[in-house]
């Protein structure tokens, strides 16, 4: 027989076991830092050499890595982490609208304030790219790669329609259109990336920026694209959509394989992708300049998809991990080694200048298209309000010129105008 | 002074079954709810100590345009959905009676569509439903026409109510089957022999006799409705113009993309009471006690 006094203190006693067993906030190490990469295969291996000869060369404190333990979403690992206490010290592979937010948590470090800040950018040539990731004077993220988004053209479907080079302006594009479009079954461009407000990076912005020289679309509490380059852009799209030359989406396939879309805007990620499925539409790819109203004697500015890292306020070794980034980022040998990896411009402006990468582009012209575009390529606007942002874009200028249910200045003013009172909601 | 009886063997086993099972739902349920009812009331960004701000995220989340919008999506949805599910589940359960030999295997199939992954129908259907999709080609091909599927707004909803239902019909179509096996065959010959017809038949004795099963039916595609996310998330994105956002997109993108967990814990509350009040609204307005004397 068991008294109720006993069956009550087993009880507790099991809650008090089973309560004991959760992990305790990581206690914070000073003898390693600890860096979580990008789970993929390509910039595991780089992380690897890399890590490996740092800590063979012993030139500071020994780094552990692993990849961001997630099965979806960097960012939802990355903030479980801070909150249950397990973040490492330094991270890569984040945004940075995310670390902007993060800065925003007080989370992450001003990396601006770190000893050989500026000695790691004149190194890394990288002073021209920081212009978009620098908030007054506070930099929560260091980009590693620059991403511009160009448009990928089927070269032999340009020559067969009289077209030897990849349309570089909206006219350019407008008379290859003309020529190869068949009203509701073939389409002269993919236009509109997708649906989501991630999309909006990869067409309207992307194309704001060509218009505008690379000015930027959002400063404080104010959107800034209802302007002239906004007007063109929206035009644009909206000549598009107008016409026939484009279609609501292209989710059924990519179109560029069948041809039932001569062009559309792709990342430097498309290339292995391409390379592993379609191999032999690979080789029929030219890569064009982002679309302009105009040509100039600079490439025209686009859309840069880049990541970074931050180190977490939380770390006792912040220097020590900078220190390492700053070696990892800074080295022309790892640089070259990274692209070599990866296939992903590292975030500097001089590759197509600097004798280092010369045989990686010599032999690679769609990586030689990118590289050409590091320097004037430009990352979202820096913001808290990323989401929500390019969600009225979508749903007040995007989608509306799509259905063509307002006039581009309409829909410019309209999506403008929201955003501002968005903003300032959330100021 | 009276004393207590030590406890028995066998009340000591149910103790400790009980137990385990109640220490679970403390872990798993009371805690987070609890954590839940505290976040709704305070201003919480992860990583400082929740302050206490009474009611203003709750007037924060009523004045909210896309959380009322994502409420009323859900309004819409159900008007797609439940003629769509109910008519399909409805031919489900009838065919099942007319099915001789293999008929568990028959309902093992209408049983795979509601395990099979969500996130690969919605990529499938996407597919299916783009404007340069299979389908729209057919249309295409046949009648020089595309249809807008996932670029209307009203086009849009009904498109996720149709993957959904597609989703759904043939779970909800065996729990009819199971009602359709209870009425007793007696009842229908004393209806013909009453010379009543198969209209009357079904309106006058099958349906109210399956009131349960339909009720049980309603409940389950209201709760489907309030907790859509993958299907809408995948096929359209919420798009266009928020017209197929729901309450779950909405919290989880208030939560870990826009960093505001406390405003997203209210909406999460708010959507629970809205999805109890509506089937409490379904259940006086449909639900009938079928007694067999």
């Amino acid at each position: 027989m068991t008294s109720r006094r006993e069956a009550l203190l087993l009880a507790l006693g099991g809650a008090a076991a089973l309560a004991g067993c959760g992990r305790p906030a990581a206690e914070r190490r000073t003898d390693r830092i600890l860096l979580w990469i990008a789970p993929n295969a390509a910039e595991e291996s780089f992380w690897k050499v890399a890590v490996a000869r740092w800590n063979a060369a012993r030139l500071g404190l020994p780094v552990q890595f692993t990849t961001i333990p997630t099965a979806g979403n960097s960012e939802d690992t990355v903030l479980s982490a801070l909150v249950a206490g397990t973040e490492p010290d330094l991270c890569t592979n984040v945004f940075s609208g995310f670390a902007v937010q993060l800065a925003a948590l007080g989370q992450v470090v001003n990396l601006a304030a770190m000893p050989g800040y500026d000695a790691l950018l004149d190194r890394r040539h990288m002073r021209s790219i920081m212009a978009g990731w620098q908030q007054g004077t506070q930099v929560a993220a260091l980009p590693i790669y620059s991403s511009p988004t160009l448009l990928w053209w089927r070269a032999d479907l340009l020559e067969q329609h009289g077209f030897g080079a990849a349309p570089a302006t909206y006219d350019d594009v407008y008379r290859f259109c003309e020529r190869y479009a068949v009203r509701q079954s073939r389409y002269g461009m993919q236009v509109i990336a997708g649906r989501a407000w991630q999309d909006r990076w990869f067409d309207f912005i992307a194309y704001y920026y060509a218009a505008s020289g690379g000015q930027p679309y959002l400063a404080g509490t104010h959107a800034l694209y209802d302007n002239a380059a906004g007007r063109q852009a929206a035009g644009f799209i909206d000549r598009m959509y107008r016409r026939g030359w484009t279609a609501l989406d292209f989710d059924a396939e990519e179109p560029l394989v069948s041809g039932l879309a001569a062009g559309a805007v792709r990342g430097p990620w498309d290339v292995e992708r391409f390379a592993n499925i379609y191999p032999e539409t690979l080789a029929r790819i030219t890569v064009g300049p982002m679309i302009a109203p105009v040509t100039g004697t600079a490439p025209a500015s686009t859309f840069s998809d880049s990541k970074g890292a931050v180190i977490f306020r939380s770390s006792r070794v912040q220097r020590e991990a900078f220190a390492f980034l700053s070696w990892a980022l800074g080295e022309e040998a790892l640089n070259l080694l990274w692209l070599q990896r990866t296939g992903l411009s590292p975030a500097r402006d001089d590759l197509l200048i600097n004798p280092a990468f010369a045989d990686y582009y010599r032999g690679n012209a769609i990586a030689r298209a990118y590289a050409a575009n590091v320097a004037t390529a430009r990352p979202p606007a820096l913001s808290e309000q990323t989401i929500d942002i390019q969600k009225i874009m979508s749903a007040r200028l995007v989608e509306p010129l799509m259905l063509g249910s307002a006039s581009p200045a309409a829909a410019l003013a309209d999506a403008v105008a929201r955003t501002d009172r968005m903003l300032e909601v959330a100021a | 002074m009276r004393t207590r009886e030590p406890l028995s063997r066998e009340a000591v086993v149910g103790l400790s079954l009980a137990g385990a099972y109640l220490l679970f739902t403390a872990i798993f349920w009371a805690y987070p709810f609890f954590w839940l009812a505290k976040l709704s009331v305070t201003q919480w960004r992860f990583f400082d100590e929740p302050v206490f701000t009474g009611a203003r995220n709750l007037l924060t989340t009523l004045q909210d345009p896309q959380f009322l919008q994502a409420l009323w999506n859900v309004v819409r949805f159900l008007a797609f959905y439940l003629p769509i599910a109910f008519g399909g589940a409805l031919i489900v359960a009838f065919g099942l009676r007319h099915v001789g030999r293999g008929k568990g295997f028959v309902a093992l199939c209408f049983l795979l569509s509601n395990v099979s992954s969500g996130v690969a129908l919605s990529l499938v259907f996407a597919k299916v439903f783009s404007s340069t999709g299979p389908f729209n080609t057919m249309l295409f091909d046949n009648f020089g026409v595309r249809v807008p599927w996932t670029n209307d707004p009203t086009l849009a909803m009904l498109a996720i109510a149709l993957v959904v239902a597609w989703k759904f019909v043939g779970y909800y179509g065996l729990i009819l089957y199971s009602g359709l096996l209870a009425i007793p065959k007696e009842i229908y010959d004393a209806a013909r022999l009453d010379h009543a017809g198969p209209w009357k038949r079904l309106t006058r004795i099958t349906l109210p006799m399956m009131n349960p099963q339909l009720m049980m039916v309603l409940t389950f595609a209201i709760l489907v409705s309030f907790g859509l996310f993958t299907e809408p998330f995948i096929i359209t994105g919420g798009g266009p113009a928020d017209s197929t956002a729901t309450p779950q997109m909405m919290i989880y993108e208030t939560a870990f993309r826009r960093l505001q967990p406390s405003h997203a814990a209210m909406m999460s509350i708010l959507v629970a009471l809205v999805t109890y009040a509506l089937v409490q609204l379904a259940r006086r307005l449909f639900e009938r006690k079928v007694v067999l004397a």
